[in-house]
Formats: C-alpha cells, sequence, structure tokens
C-alpha cells in the first residue's frame, strides 16, 4: 500500500510552554478532500500553521508521501508540493494582483489562471491593482486562486470562505472538487457548513485541541457537526 | 542671484549627500526591521577604503569596488554569523550592533591611526551653473546619486527581485509559503546594505571628514531621517532628508552647530509622537 | 538576607584590604573604576531591570562631574554653600532623565529603540556643548584647578568616601530592588501592556528608573570632580558610554555588585592593557558581543546556579494588610456612537453603536472580522478612532491611553493570557492589588507584600491554585493563566470588566470553573462584565443580554431567545457553524 499524501501522527503542537494540539492523527489521500471544523480557538489554523511549516510539532511525526517534512521549512515544502493559503494576511498588500499570482513562479505568466479567471472576473478585471484595495473576501479569493493554480499536489486552506459572497463560495466549491478529481488532496479548515457540505470527502471536528468526531459526507453530516459544535 | 543660486545648489547637496548615507541603514533598518548600530562604520570603511586606494596612488575610480566589495563582506560575516539569529529579537540586535560599531571602530583606528585623513577629489575644478560657480565634484555626486536613487527605484519596483524583496517585507510568512526563501533574501538586503554604506562612504570622502569616529554621526543623522521620513521606501529617505537636512541647515545658520543638533533632536520626537510611521510609512 | 548577600562581604573586604596591600597610588587608579562601577548599577537598574537600554549614559555622569567640580570651585571649601550644590549637581540631572524618559516613552509602548537612539543622540549633544561652551565649560581642557572635597585626599582618605558611597548605593539599590517598586519595575520589563491595562502609567516608572540612574551616575560624577581635579569633555561622551556598557555586561546586568566587578576587573584591566597590546579593544568588543549573545548575565550568571542551590524558596508573607474595596459605583455606563475604525483601507469598525447601562453579564458575539475584539480595543486607546465617539459615565473617553482608560474602572483581560512569565504568582496577586493604589511610600515598604481585599479572598476559594503563590507564573497551564489573569483584572473591583474569549484553550472543566467565577464576581461584588465568546454553552450560561456585531457593526441585542430568533442573524450564521 502507497503511503497516503500527508500523514499526521499523534501530533501536538502549541506555542512556547503551550499545548494547544493534543495528539492528533489524520491522513489525506491524493484525490480526497478533507475538511476540518470546530469553533473558534480550538486549534484550527494552528494546525494548519503546523503542516505549512510556520510551527514545528512538539512531538508526533508529520510525513508527505512518507517522506518526514518536520525538518522542512514552509518554502521547501513548497517546493516539494504543499500550497498553502493562511487565514489571515492572505495577500501581498502592496503588490498588485498580477504580482501576487505571478511572482512564485518561474515563467511569471498568467496562462495557468485562464480557467479560474472565468470563474472570477473580478479578478482579472482588476489585475493592475494594488491588493491591499480589495475587500476581506475578494483577498481570499486572490489567494485561493493562487494556491489552485500553484501547481502542488496537496492543497491547504485555511478558511477559504470567510467574508466570500454565497455565489463564489459555490465556484470555490466546484473548483476544490475538481482539483480533487484530478488527482490533488486538499485539507480545508472551514466553519461553512455549504461549502463542506458542497466539496469535502471527509470531516473532522476539532474541539478543545482534540480531535472529537470524524464522519464522511453524507445527509446526517450536517446535524452531527452541529451537535458537535454545541449551538 | 548668484548667491541664490549656490544656496539652492548647497541646499540640494545637503539633501542629496544625507540621503545617499541614510541609502544603507535604510534598506537594513526600513526593509528588514533590524537597527544596525555599525551603520556609521561602515561609511567609514568605505571612506577610508577611497583614501587607502589613493595613498596606493591608483585611481579614485577603483575604490568604488573595493569600497562596496569590503563594506559587503562586513556585512555578509555580520549576517551570517550574528544577524541572523537575532531577526526576532530587535532589542539584542541593537545591542549586537553595537558591539560591531565599538569592534569595527577600534580596528579602524589599530589599521589606520587617529589622526584626521583626508582624500583629494578626482575631479578638481568648477562648474558654471546658471552663472554661479559651484565644485565639480558635488555636481558630479548629486547627478550620479539621484540617478542611481531612480535606477534603485525602478528596480524595486519592476525587477522580479525587487518584486520577491517587496513581497518578503510586506509578508514575511506568505513569501515563506509561496516558496521564496526569506532567510537567503534576508541576507542578500543586509549585504546590499551594508555595501551601499560603503559606497556612500567611499563617494563622499572627498568630502567630508574622516577619522575613526566619523561613524556615529552618521547613524544618528540616517535614523533620525528614518523617524522622519518613515521604514520601507525610497521617497520616505528622500523626504525624511529633505526635512531632517533642511531644517538642520537653517537651524544651524540661525542658531549654531549646536542649535542645529538640538532642532533635529526635537522634530525627531515630534515625530515620534505624532507620527510614528513617519511622513511615507509604506510597510 | 538573601543568599545574594553572601556576595557583599567579600567584595567589599577586597575592596577594602587594596590601598594596604597594593598602596595608595594603585588604591587611587582603583576609585576611579569603582566610581564607573557606581554607574554601571545605574545602567544595570535600567537595562537589567527595567528592559530599557541608555547608550549615552556617561552624560549624566559628565553633568555630575561639572556641576560637582564647578560647586567645589565656587564653594571655596565652604560647606554650608558646597553641599546644596552637590545635592543639586545629583538631582538635575535625574530631573533631565526623568523627563526625557517621559517625553520618549509616553506615546509609544516597545519604543526601546528609540530610547537608546535618543539617549545616544543627546550625549552626543552635550559632549558638543562642552566642548563650544568653553566660557562656562572650559571646552576642550575641561574644568581645572578642582579642589578635592573638603577634609579629603584624592590619594589618600578619598578612597573611603568612595567605597562608604560604594557601599550606601549597594544596600540602597538593593533594598529598592526588593521593595513593591522593584517587582513593578521587573513587572515593566516582561509585560508592559499588562501594567497600562492594571492603570499603571508605565512612562512614569520609567522615567522613574532612568532618573535613578542618572542620579548615581551623577553622584559618581561628582565624586570623580573630587577625585581627579579636573573635568574634560570625555567624561561626557559615548565612547565612555560604550565601555560603562560593556564593564556592565560583563560584569552581570542582573545584580547589583556584578558591574562593580566588571568595571574593576575589565575597567581596570584594560587601562593597564590598552597600550601594551594593540587588539586589546577589539577583543574586549568581540567578548561584549559574545556576552550579549551567548552569556546574557555576564559574570553574576555565573554565580546563579551556586545561589539557587543555597536559596530556599521563600515562603510568601502572610496577608494580613486588608485593604477595603471601593464604593465605586456598579453600574456601568458605555455608550458607542457611530464608532468608525480603519487600518489603512481595511473598515474594522462601520459606524458601531451600541448602549449598555444595565449592571450585569453581556456577551458580544458574532463571525470572525465582526470587530469584537477591535471594539474593545477601540475602547481601551488601543486602536485609533477615526470617526464617532465613546462615553463612560457621560464622558467622551475616546482616544485615552489604555491607563487611562483603566483608572475609569474598566478592566481588560485579553484573549491570550498577558502575565508576567517570570514572576511569581504572589507578585501577579500584589501588582493587582497595588494597582491605582500605591503612593510613593507604599512603593519602599515592605508591608506592601502582605495585602489583601475581599475580592482576593474570593479569588482564594474559586480558584485553589492561587494559594500556591511563589510558582513561577510562566509554569502555569494555560487554563491557569487564563485565571490568573482573570483574577488580576478585576482585583480592584472594576466597574466593568472586558473580557476577550475567557474561555479560549480550556477543557470542559476549567470553562465551568472559569463561567462560575465569572457569574461569582458579579453576585458577590457587582462587577460587570463584556464578554467576546464563541462557545455558545458559555454564552447560555452566563448572559443576560447579547450583542450580535458584524462586520464592524451592531446587528441585533436581546436576550439569547431573541437573538435565536432574529432571521438576520441566522443568515449571518447560516452557512456557518456557530
Amino acid at each position: 500500500m502507497s503511503e497516503p499524501l500527508l500523514k499526521l501522527d499523534r501530533i501536538s503542537a502549541g506555542y512556547g510552554d503551550l499545548t494547544v494540539l493534543r495528539d492528533i492523527s489524520l491522513t489525506v489521500a491524493a484525490g480526497e478532500v478533507l475538511c476540518i471544523s470546530g469553533r473558534n480557538g480550538v486549534g484550527k489554523t494552528t494546525l494548519m500553521r503546523l503542516i505549512s511549516g510556520a510551527l514545528p510539532p512538539q512531538s508526533g511525526t508529520i510525513a508527505m508521501n512518507g517522506q518526514d517534512i518536520a525538518p522542512l521549512e514552509p518554502h521547501a515544502r513548497q517546493h516539494i508540493g504543499l500550497s498553502y493559503a493562511p487565514q489571515d494576511s492572505v495577500t501581498f498588500a502592496p503588490l498588485t494582483l498580477r504580482e501576487n499570482l505571478t511572482l512564485h513562479h518561474k515563467d511569471h505568466s498568467l496562462d495557468r489562471y485562464q480557467g479560474l479567471f472565468r470563474r472570477f472576473p473580478r479578478i482579472e478585471e482588476r489585475l493592475g491593482q494594488v491588493a491591499g484595495t480589495l475587500s476581506g473576501g475578494e483577498r481570499k479569493i486572490l489567494a485561493f486562486c493562487r494556491v489552485m493554480a500553484e501547481g502542488g499536489s496537496l492543497l491547504c486552506l485555511d478558511e477559504p470562505t470567510e467574508g466570500v459572497q454565497p455565489e463564489n463560495i459555490a465556484h470555490m466549491a466546484e473548483e476544490i472538487r475538481a482539483a480533487a478529481e484530478a488527482g490533488r488532496g486538499l485539507v480545508v479548515v472551514e466553519q461553512n457548513l455549504s461549502l463542506i457540505e458542497q466539496a469535502a470527502d471527509r470531516v473532522i471536528v476539532i474541539d478543545h485541541g482534540e480531535i472529537v468526531h470524524q464522519t464522511r459526507n453524507g445527509p446526517d453530516m450536517r446535524a452531527e457537526i452541529l451537535e458537535k459544535l454545541k449551538v | 542671484m548668484q548667491e541664490a543660486i549656490v544656496f539652492s545648489l548647497n541646499v540640494s547637496y545637503g539633501i542629496i549627500s544625507l540621503a545617499l548615507l541614510v541609502l544603507g541603514l535604510a534598506i537594513i533598518f526600513g526593509l528588514l526591521g533590524v537597527l544596525n548600530m555599525a551603520h556609521g562604520e561602515l561609511v567609514a570603511i568605505g571612506a577610508y577604503t577611497a583614501w587607502a586606494v589613493q595613498s596606493a596612488g591608483l585611481p579614485l575610480l577603483l575604490a568604488l569596488p573595493v569600497a562596496a566589495i569590503a563594506a559587503g563582506a562586513i556585512g555578509w560575516l555580520m549576517e551570517i554569523s550574528i544577524i541572523r539569529h537575532l531577526y526576532r529579537r530587535p532589542f539584542d540586535t541593537l545591542l549586537a550592533t553595537w558591539g560591531i560599531s565599538i569592534l569595527l571602530r577600534e580596528a579602524i583606528k589599530i589599521c589606520f591611526g587617529l589622526e584626521y585623513k583626508s582624500v583629494i577629489e578626482p575631479v578638481g575644478g568648477s562648474i558654471t551653473i546658471l552663472g554661479a560657480d559651484y565644485p565639480t565634484y558635488r555636481i558630479w555626486l548629486m547627478v550620479a546619486v539621484v540617478l542611481g536613487f531612480v535606477g534603485l527605484f525602478l528596480w524595486y519596483r519592476r525587477s522580479h527581485a525587487g518584486t520577491r524583496v517587496r513581497a518578503m517585507v510586506a509578508n514575511p510568512m506568505l513569501a515563506s509559503a509561496v516558496g521564496i526563501e526569506t532567510a537567503k533574501l534576508a541576507r542578500r538586503a543586509f549585504v546590499l546594505g551594508a555595501a551601499s554604506a560603503g559606497l556612500a562612504g567611499c563617494l563622499m570622502a572627498p568630502l567630508i571628514r574622516i577619522d575613526p569616529y566619523m561613524g556615529v554621526d552618521y547613524l544618528l543623522s540616517s535614523f533620525f531621517v528614518l523617524v522622519v521620513g518613515g521604514l520601507g521606501s525610497l521617497q520616505g529617505v528622500f523626504i525624511g532628508s529633505g526635512v531632517i537636512g533642511g531644517a538642520e541647515t537653517a537651524a544651524s545658520t540661525i542658531l549654531g552647530g549646536t542649535g542645529g543638533y538640538v532642532t533635529v533632536l526635537v522634530i525627531s520626537i515630534l515625530f515620534l509622537w505624532l507620527k510614528p510611521g513617519g511622513l511615507y510609512a509604506r510597510r | 538576607m538573601r543568599a545574594a548577600d553572601a556576595f557583599f562581604l567579600p567584595v567589599f573586604a577586597l575592596l577594602a584590604l587594596v590601598p594596604f596591600s597594593f598602596g595608595d597610588f594603585t588604591a587611587y587608579q582603583l576609585s576611579l573604576f569603582i566610581l564607573y562601577g557606581i554607574v554601571g548599577q545605574g545602567i544595570a537598574l535600567c537595562w537589567g531591570r527595567v528592559g530599557i537600554l541608555p547608550l549615552g549614559q556617561a552624560m549624566f555622569f559628565g553633568l555630575g562631574a561639572y556641576l560637582g567640580g564647578g560647586a567645589l570651585i565656587w564653594a571655596e571649601g565652604n560647606w554650608a554653600l558646597l553641599l546644596p550644590c552637590l545635592v543639586l549637581a545629583i538631582l538635575l540631572p535625574a530631573l533631565l532623565a526623568g523627563l526625557v524618559a517621559l517625553v520618549v516613552f509616553r506615546r509609544q509602548t516597545g519604543s526601546g529603540p528609540f530610547f537608546s537612539l535618543i539617549t545616544l543622540a543627546l550625549s552626543m549633544l552635550t559632549y558638543q556643548i562642552a566642548l563650544t561652551a568653553s566660557d562656562l565649560t572650559g571646552g576642550f581642557n575641561g574644568l581645572t584647578g578642582i579642589p578635592p572635597l573638603p577634609g579629603t585626599d584624592p590619594w589618600g582618605n578619598l578612597y573611603w568616601v568612595i567605597l562608604g558611597t560604594l557601599l550606601v548605593t549597594t544596600l540602597g539599590t538593593t533594598w529598592v530592588l526588593r521593595a513593591p517598586i522593584g517587582t513593578l519595575w521587573s513587572a515593566v520589563a516582561q509585560n508592559e501592556a499588562r501594567l497600562s491595562f492594571l492603570g499603571y502609567n508605565v512612562a512614569g516608572l520609567k522615567a522613574l528608573a532612568f532618573a535613578g540612574s542618572a542620579a548615581l551616575a551623577a553622584l559618581a560624577g561628582a565624586l570623580y570632580a573630587s577625585q581627579q581635579g579636573i573635568v574634560s569633555p570625555q567624561t561626557l561622551g559615548y565612547v565612555l558610554s560604550g565601555e560603562l556598557l560593556i564593564w556592565t555586561a560583563v560584569g552581570g546586568r542582573q545584580t547589583v555588585l556584578g558591574p562593580v566587578v566588571g568595571a574593576v576587573l575589565i575597567g581596570f584591566l584594560s587601562s593597564e592593557l590598552r597600550d601594551g597590546f594593540a587588539l586589546w579593544e577589539v577583543l574586549l568588543a568581540a567578548i561584549f558581543i559574545g556576552v550579549v549573545l551567548l552569556m546574557p548575565q555576564g559574570l553574576g550568571g555565573l554565580a546563579r546556579p551556586l545561589l539557587d542551590k543555597l536559596s530556599r524558596k521563600r515562603k510568601a508573607p502572610a496577608r494580613d494588610v486588608i485593604i477595603p474595596l471601593s464604593d465605586a459605583p456598579s453600574q456601568p455606563d458605555l455608550s458607542f456612537s457611530d464608532v468608525e475604525v480603519t487600518m489603512g483601507s481595511v473598515h474594522i469598525l462601520r459606524g458601531l453603536s451600541f448602549d449598555m447601562k444595565d449592571p450585569g453579564l453581556h456577551c458580544v458575539i458574532g463571525p470572525n472580522g465582526a470587530g469584537k475584539t477591535s471594539s474593545f480595543n477601540a475602547l481601551s486607546g488601543l486602536l485609533p478612532v477615526s470617526r464617532g465617539a465613546i462615553h463612560w459615565n457621560g464622558r467622551d473617553v475616546t482616544g485615552r491611553l489604555p491607563h487611562q482608560v483603566a483608572r475609569l474602572g474598566i478592566a481588560r483581560k485579553l484573549q491570550v493570557p498577558m502575565i508576567f512569565h517570570d514572576l511569581s504568582v504572589a507578585d501577579h496577586l500584589n501588582i493587582a492589588i497595588w494597582a491605582q493604589n500605591l503612593s510613593a511610600r507604599d512603593a519602599l515598604r515592605p508591608s506592601s507584600f502582605r495585602r489583601r481585599n475581599p475580592v482576593m479572598d474570593e479569588l482564594f476559594t474559586l480558584f485553589p491554585f492561587l494559594r500556591d503563590e511563589q510558582k513561577t507564573a510562566g509554569e502555569l497551564s494555560l487554563g491557569h493563566r487564563q485565571m490568573l489573569e482573570f483574577a488580576m483584572s478585576i482585583m480592584n473591583k472594576p466597574t466593568l470588566v472586558l473580557l476577550d474569549e475567557p474561555c479560549a484553550g480550556l477543557s470542559k472543566l476549567e470553562t465551568t470553573d472559569m463561567t462560575g467565577a465569572i457569574a461569582r464576581m458579579r453576585e458577590k461584588f457587582g462587577i460587570s462584565a463584556l464578554i467576546v465568546e464563541h462557545d455558545f454553552s458559555v454564552v447560555e450560561t452566563l448572559s443576560d443580554h447579547i450583542y450580535v456585531l458584524h462586520q464592524g457593526e451592531l446587528l441585533a441585542e436581546g436576550t439569547l431567545d431573541q437573538i435565536r430568533a432574529n432571521t438576520e442573524v441566522q443568515a449571518v450564521y447560516a452557512g456557518g457553524s456557530k
């Protein structure tokens, strides 16, 4: 059996003396979309930071395709196929949209974005604008486009729909499904149930730094998640 | 009329030469957030390089690359051994670079001694501008510096490397996430800043007093220019130089040298209070 | 008496032996470095304790020297004239230092580098003045022909005067550092913001420390004038300042005698080696860099493991000084009128308006980015308000500094608990109970460590871990830190406490304890609260009333049932999972 695209084994992580995540184990396979849900402050963003390489684990292992990536810095992880959009500070505010989308590609070309531009025409309209002038939701869409076209094999999105209009959320869900169908693996932290319903294969719910529920996408999923979040 | 021309040229010279001297610190402090207390000593090294080259009987033009390389090399050593560990500890970088400043100053004393050195202008004489005579070398310097700044500005805005640096400055975490090796980029920016300081010292060498203690003055002026002009932009460097250079010249003529100094100090503190980002902050 | 005091005896004994073992001339030379050591004690106070780095400390030394020298010349041996002048020679630099610190630190927290550079610039300035104002200062040659202190001989008994002064400064500084003010200074170095939220004027605390260090430097300077008989501009310059810094760093800036050891050992050594060994200064600078990076405690740090072994953990003194609670009104009266906060092009708050006039517990909810924490920050004075106004008890309080807002009776607890990492639980409780209630006298009295009040008593019951007062805060779990910070914020019975996600990161049990504590404080002491929360079970337990924020505005308010039934609120959370 080949190694999963991403595997976390008994990961604990935190800041300084504080442990925010406890004993987290999960896998993501190529072609699969894993959504991670939970209230604010439970450790979801900490988990994404850990996966992206911005935060080292306090214990446990993390591997991509069987290779231990704990010693790899964020830029090194990007080089081996991990694309990441953080929860906040998602763009380079003083740079134009065009620069945001092309600066990290050797060819500096926008060709790879044609499909995404059709879905999100507002982005193409504003390529010459500085990213700092966009609204919060538009910046999220920009970051989303960047990650989807980056060419990575493991795409990590932290709350991609925050501030985004419902019709664009639907587009995002479609793009995510298309990426999964094309063989990519996706990890998406999300609190928006409609995105989870449209895009996820599996869902994990985190509370107080631990995994409290796992389920596959199905008719009972929404109720199960809501119950776990005590709303 | 002649006096007015000479006065404007003097003011322009004051602002432009100040901007030149600030550039190195503007790169290192403005972009990387490192308060390089050894900035003045890097300028001094550039000036001493000019003297050394001239004393060896070699053409002064040779001093430019040598000064840049010498200062850049010291900057590289600093970054790799010390600064690299301290990016998240601003207090310690201040201390460490202050220690480096003392070290460099003492090293200069050992190598070159305490007496003032002087460097003869590579082009002497004066040019007539709109009917007024003004030293040729100063004119050349001003033109070269302005052209250099314009070139630097265009490079920073247009080139791919410049875009990466701007990205790193704006959002270092995201820059790393998109695959930019921020550590390498930061090191190169630091070396560039150090080399700029050395270059500035070399270019200015025929026009300034050269002694082991010259550095701290330039450190302080550069710092005040950045407080007023704001960190992270070339425009800020010029605006800051304009305000500080202009204020110092004006205050010195009315109140004397000490008065000029006090004025600059008061202005900086006011900016710290009221406009801590400076006039043209772009971070 | 503590273990550290054990070092005083050998050091003073050794210094006392010098004239007998090495002769008067060596003693004379050494006394100069003892004086430098006294300046270093001041630097250690600022830098080691409070965390502000003076790069131009020689300025105050030189000022004391010029003023003292001038006084000695002018008084001509008459003590009635001399004494007040010498007192002025010490007070004036201290006053100057206090002023500079107040000016620099007033608006900014953490403007450390600016402060350091401004002290450097000032030192350059005073050097310039000393050089050019030759009528006053003797210019380049300096003030010459200064007679020694009446009745003393610089090559003889002045040594004992200087050593005696060192004894006084050492004991005095040690005593002050062990008083409440010393604890407050340590707290400044670790978390200024937390102190501001308690109502302390941090700029004032820093100014006090800086003034104290200037006084020490000036005192040493005045003695220097008497010892050397001549004061030149070099005594003000940054080169000497740099050396003082190096000696303090190497000797140990966290101890009171470290700087003296540094000055005497290294300084004295330097003066002997400097001429013979050309690379000495370079080597010394390299040692300084090494100490800064690798051994920040200096030589004093070498003694630390030994000290830790020798000293037992001292028990906290029994709290038997009861402080009554204020009769402050329990009625909060807060209103936001059309408050707008923008950062660059991002609108964080867009015309937020709401009133809170009923006592009780009020929750603030809303999706990410709604502006909940930002509204707290606007109230606390952390975020500038571009339009609109905030009123408290009828008065416009928009734009007040954090410690001023705290003094209005509004306490603050932040989302990520802010504590003083290296201080003990006892220190935290003390700092809280002293807030807004500590006179200058009390700041020096050991009895202030024994305070308690009814709120503290209740807190000991609610949070039993607080009784282990000697525990260092850094060792506490996240849950306990949240509780400790909550305890600090309500210690003085504020009218309103702003709680930002008080249960964030807490386990189920800890959440129950925390919500119980919040409710209890409301019940027993009438402390009202505005609580940002995401956990609906907490909201349900606590809230009498809820405000819903969305995109920087008030979306709805009412009881939990009303909110749940509100269709707009449902729409906002709908796709959401809250």
